[in-house]
């Protein structure tokens, strides 16, 4: 068996099959900084199950959103049974043929079974609404994708499952040709799997286009017949699911040139920053337990909606978690518990600072200005009618510190870039002096020259004692940056190791698959056959 | 465990306990309140609460796409002064009164759904502003109401008060509206969630106007009842209608965040509160301090709701 | 030169973003000057001042709390049952400060219940706060008609009406505490709170400020500020009021003003000061529009519109 090798042309060696019912042609979409697609073409068959791979970030979401409809690619053309289209919303997509199941994007929780499933294309008879048509054709619907629920339910009240199966019932019921399943699997347990695939392989007969965006190597192997890879937004290959197998499709997934952005890992000490000694995020998630140590920089990874976040933000208090038993160690020495279950503020205020992936939402303030932004650290544990200390001195100091560049420290933040918007966030830890900080995402959104500084940053800090516990969906800033690396998968931290030791591969198996690699398996590399 | 509840009682905002108030209530009044249950005063009482049904099923269509219409009591204090005016005939008069209510509700519409105005801030100025309109057209209760008019409020066919027909009417047509129309489920798709909506290609913005325009038309509707019911003009008749409404509609059980509500709960809203001011005039109690109740009866239904976020 | 240059163009954008208050105070005293020279008069004048000063007073309240994304609609409420107090048979036994301390006292408890009420069972503050101003204007005015209200005591006349070397003492006051205040916001951890909340509420608990405690002490200190401003109009009028009128015109004209000056839903260029010049600008040009025949209708309908182009500036500049 062998490797397809991408053409210069950024076409895959299997020839664009013009009979291919859905082509997209040399597409593209940036969101600003960001080329989440760049010039990616892939063709969709009849009767297929088309699956859609790649990292966080590959632009598997963005491509689907594209032909569903949310987006409008920057370049390319779409055709659908030979014609073009251009979608100006979901709902032209819809009428298009095309049905999307994105998890419960587009359901209406307050609205029943048949009036979201008609909601846009509501039937009418003698002016008035005919919910008979409705109910009736939404029964048929329902029975057609084996799903017992009454159309006169409230969508909000039934499972993630059940919705699922709603809205393809509702592609069905529009007689669509085309269907887009984005991560279907993530929430359901295996009967309601097993319902779905069974419900998939009936569109595959009846000649249905399906595409299906997966990280579950499992499912892709099981019932997809062509398989794409995509990679930094970039069409990496296309074969026929009989000609690869696991590790060939994880090493077409990873392996890029490593960048010289990350500094030299430093020893860290061992006496501890964090000691966790349990964490149960949620009602019925697994119990967490890790350390973190002063000098450290321990990440996180994991694909995306793995259970990561909810263990960071269940640690430092955003969300409430079930049970917690933690105990945060000082600088100096000075142990005592850090309590989550008080909230946020008790936490922050204990010396521990949080940096949140959503600057726009969560961290920063727009209208204020650099210095407003970072003045608010040092201000955290003041008690409120003290005098707000006169920090100039400090941020400019650490505005310098960062190559923070602005016209003065006066500028608003809503202007700045997204690079130095990050280093205000940082920044205002580091004035408010915590010796330990949890980060989410620490460079998304940031340009290459910034993220070097930020890793420096980072590592600085760590220098001097901080201790940095951080989740990133780019596997490389893991590797190049951390010190030691937890692999989570459903929640449970399946692997560790220690920074140096890890590649791509290894972290991507564990984070992949479900049964974990045997130890001391030896890598496989490109091109070698089995 | 997951509750099956067939689609009325939940989107409606119903349920036991909102069901429960106007029962009990009607059960602490009969014997409590000497000739709560005698014909004369459930006549009075229809005849009393009929307007502020009327105004609360308007208020409700508003609350269900997300918003508030503080302005409704001034377009029913306008429309009396409009329909009071001397020497215009009802034909001059009733569609002059609609087209002012469409013009108020059009410009409350266009302030929240495309200047993206607070709602409650938008329509505190409208209702401001109308109501110094309405004190140009007349600055005292008076003119004169065409004769045919007041029959039609006050008078009785068939032992049935007028103000019950009134009710009732308005009642039903919501319902077709809200149930039968694909206006009324656009309706609840908007409040239910916009972006959602829109994806499915809901005109949220045109929907929205929309439910502010048939607001104020309906409070247009009150105020011509309530000229009826006054026979005069009046240019603070309206005035406590604007807050009555919106206790109604929360004591109904409508959610101001949007998509939840229904004929059925806004009247019933309006049944309790209606009940609780014929209540207190039976009881002898002052005026002010039934307004003061009523801002009780405001404060406990608004904070009853829970909410995630803090302020406005 | 350039540093002339340069000073000149930061002056002209800084006037540039000058809230409306400012022009309209300005262009208002022009067309006095011009058309209505009488009311720049010292006595027109300081009865203008007076006047304003009640209103001067619940603009900081509510210029704080629309900062907050909050906004305190019980000045009507407030005022009615403060000035009802001060003035009514109750405690006419009291000397005349415990009579001032009692009215402070109850602006402070009526804010603490908008507080609590807003900040823990989350009610919609315009929702809660007007309903606060339903009851207690209600109770006021059935207490009234069985005690009605009468004079208010010398030492609260002296603070609304009396003079101080010729300057009328409200708008003393009124100046008197605005200036603290403004200082106070700009150098407490407090007032930093307040803007970062206004600017961003989701980002102001994960970053660790108290955001519900500072709402609740913005809507205590509301009360208090329109304890402040009902007593120096009870002082300016001499009696109580039986009419619930003059309290719903503060709160139209509060939220005027406040806009007036710059302050918009959760932020805005204006603070106090801002707003504190709106009010002037407000209670001038209602006096001025008196002058020429306006009554309540024409008031009301400034008012609508004053607060309706203000929203939608807003709006448009948030675009």
């Amino acid at each position: 068996m062998s490797v397809a090798e991408s053409m210069p042309d950024g076409s895959s060696a299997e020839r664009q099959d013009p009979s291919g019912v859905v082509v997209a042609q040399n597409v593209s979409k940036s969101f600003g900084f960001t080329k989440a697609l760049d010039n990616v073409t892939i063709i969709g068959k009849a009767g297929a199950v088309h699956a859609i791979t790649g990292e966080n970030g590959a632009g598997k979401s963005t491509f689907m959103k594209i032909l569903a409809g949310v987006y409008r690619p920057d370049a390319g053309r779409i055709f659908i049974k030979g014609r073009e289209v251009q979608f100006s919303s979901v709902h032209d997509a819809l009428v298009s043929g095309v049905s999307s199941v994105f998890q419960e994007m587009m359901l209406l929780p307050n609205l029943t079974v048949a009036e979201n499933m008609f909601l846009g294309r509501e039937p009418m008879s003698r002016g008035t609404l005919s919910r008979r048509i409705m109910m009736r054709e939404s029964r048929d619907a329902l029975a057609r994708v084996g799903l017992e629920v009454r159309p006169e339910w409230l969508v909000g009240h039934l499972t993630v499952s059940e919705k699922q199966l709603v809205e393809i019932a509702k592609g069905i019921s529009t007689d669509a040709s085309i269907f887009f399943f984005d991560e279907p699997t993530a929430s359901l347990n295996n009967t309601e799997v097993e319902r779905l695939e069974r419900l998939i392989d009936g569109l595959r007969a009846q000649g249905k286009v399906i595409f299906y965006v997966s990280h579950r190597l499992e499912e892709v192997f099981k019932f997809c017949d062509t398989v794409t890879v995509l990679k930094d937004g970039k069409h990496v290959a296309t074969l026929p699911r009989a000609s690869l197998d696991e590790d060939q499709l994880v090493t077409l997934m990873v392996g890029r040139p490593v960048q010289d952005l990350f500094p030299r890992r430093k020893k860290c000490r061992s006496s501890l920053a964090l000691d966790v000694r349990s964490l149960v995020p949620q009602q019925g998630a697994a119990e967490v337990r890790l350390q973190l140590h002063r000098g450290e920089i321990l990440g996180l990874c994991g694909l995306e909606g793995q259970g990561q976040r909810e263990i960071l933000r269940s640690l430092i208090g955003v969300i409430k978690p079930h049970e917690s038993d933690i105990t945060r160690i000082s600088k100096e020495g000075d142990a005592s518990p850090l309590v989550p279950e008080a909230g946020v503020v008790s936490c922050l205020r204990k010396g521990v600072g949080f940096v949140p992936e959503d600057r726009k939402v969560e961290g920063l303030y727009p209208d204020l200005s650099i210095y407003e932004n970072v003045a608010l650290g040092p201000m955290n544990r003041l008690a409120l009618f003290r005098l707000a200390p006169r920090v100039a001195e400090l941020v400019k100091k650490i505005m310098k510190r960062m190559h923070l560049q602005a016209s003065s420290m006066g500028q608003p933040v809503a202007s700045l870039s997204g690079g130095n918007q990050q280093k205000v966030m940082l920044g205002r830890w580091f004035a408010a002096g915590v010796d330990t900080l949890i980060v989410e995402q620490p460079t998304r959104g940031v340009d290459i020259g910034a993220k070097a500084e930020i890793y420096r940053q980072l590592r600085n800090f760590t220098a001097s004692g901080g201790a940095v516990l951080m989740i990133s969906n780019e596997i490389t800033e893991i590797i190049g940056l951390c010190d030691r690396i937890i692999v989570v998968r459903q929640g449970l931290t399946v692997f560790e190791t220690a920074g140096s030791a890890a590649t791509e591969e290894i972290l991507m198996e564990y984070a992949l698959k479900d049964t974990p690699p045997a130890k001391g398996k030896k890598k496989k590399g490109a091109g070698t056959s089995s | 465990m997951r509750q099956f509840l067939s689609r009325s009682e939940s989107r409606s905002g119903l349920s036991p306990s909102i069901l429960a108030i106007p029962i009990l209530l009607i059960l602490i009044l009969i014997p409590a309140a000497g000739g709560f249950a005698s014909w004369e005063n459930l006549s009075n009482l229809s005849s009393q609460i009929a307007a502020l049904v009327i105004v609360s099923l308007g208020q409700m269509l508003v609350a269900v796409v997300g918003g508030l219409d503080l302005s409704v009591g001034s377009v029913i204090s306008l429309v009396t002064c409009v329909l009071a005016t001397e020497g215009w005939p009802l034909t001059l008069t009733l569609p002059l009164a609609f087209a002012l209510g469409a013009s108020v509700g059009l410009i409350n519409g266009w302030g929240v759904a495309v200047m993206d105005i607070n709602p409650i801030v938008m329509t505190l100025s409208s209702m401001t502003f109308v109501q110094g309109v309405t004190l140009v057209w007349r600055n005292v209760p008076g003119g004169h109401i065409p004769k045919q008019l007041p029959f039609a409020a006050v008078g009785q066919t068939l032992g049935i008060p007028h103000s019950l027909l009134w009710l009732v009417l308005c009642v039903l047509v919501l319902t077709v509206v809200l149930r039968h129309t694909r206006f009324g489920l656009r309706l609840f798709a908007v409040g239910g969630n916009s972006a959602s909506a829109r994806l499915n290609g809901i005109p949220v913005r045109r929907i929205t106007i929309s439910a502010y325009v048939v607001c104020s038309m309906i409070a247009v509707v009150a105020g011509v009842y309530m000229a009826a019911r006054i026979g005069s003009g009046d240019p603070k008749i309206g005035a406590s209608f604007g807050l009555d409404s919106v206790t109604a509609i929360a004591m109904g059980g409508t959610q101001f965040s949007g998509g939840i509500g229904g004929v059925a709960s806004a009247t019933i809203g309006a049944l309790s509160l209606g009940l609780i001011s014929n209540g207190m005039n039976l009881l002898g109690v002052s005026t002010f301090l039934q307004s003061a109740a009523k801002g009780v009866v405001l404060v406990i239904a608004v904070c009853a709701q829970r909410r995630k976020s803090v302020g406005v | 030169m350039n540093t002339t240059e340069n000073t000149l163009k930061r002056l002209l954008s800084g006037a540039w973003n000058l809230s409306p208050a400012y022009f309209g105070t300005a262009l208002l005293i022009a067309a006095a000057l011009v058309f209505r020279p009488i009311l720049l008069s010292g006595a027109f004048f300081g009865v203008i001042l007076r006047q304003a000063a009640p209103l001067g007073m619940v603009v900081i309240g509510q210029s704080m709390a629309m900062r907050c994304r909050s906004i305190d609609l019980s000045i009507g409420g407030t005022v009615l049952a403060v000035t009802y107090i001060a003035s009514s048979h109750y405690l006419s036994g009291w000397p005349g400060y415990m009579i001032v301390l009692a009215c402070l006292c109850l602006g402070l408890a009526i804010g603490t219940i908008n507080g609590v009420l807003i900040t823990i069972f989350r009610g919609s503050a315009v929702i809660v706060t007007l309903g606060m101003t339903i009851i207690f204007i209600g109770i006021v005015i059935a207490l009234a008609r069985y005690t009605p209200p009468g004079e208010v005591p010398s030492l609260i006349r002296y603070f609304g009406s009396g003079r101080l070397g010729g300057i009328p003492i409200a708008p003393i006051i009124w100046i008197g505490l605005v200036i603290p205040i403004v200082l106070a916001l700009r150098i407490t951890v407090f007032g930093k709170y307040v803007d970062a909340i206004g600017s961003n509420p989701g980002a102001a608990a994960v970053s660790g400020i108290p955001y519900l405690r500072v709402i609740f002490l913005v809507h205590v200190f509301s009360g208090l500020a329109v304890a402040v401003g009902g007593l120096l109009l009870a002082g300016f009028v001499g009696t109580g009021f039986t009419e619930a009128v003059v309290g719903q015109d503060l709160v139209l004209n509060s939220l005027a003003a406040v806009i007036l000056g710059g302050v918009t839903f959760g932020g805005g260029k204006g603070r106090i000061v801002g707003p504190v010049v709106g009010a002037f600008m407000l209670t001038f040009l209602f006096n001025f529009l008196t002058s020429f025949g306006f009554d309540e209708s024409g008031k009301l309908m400034m008012q609508g519109g004053i607060i309706a182009v203000a929203a939608l500036i807003d709006a448009a500049k948030r675009r």
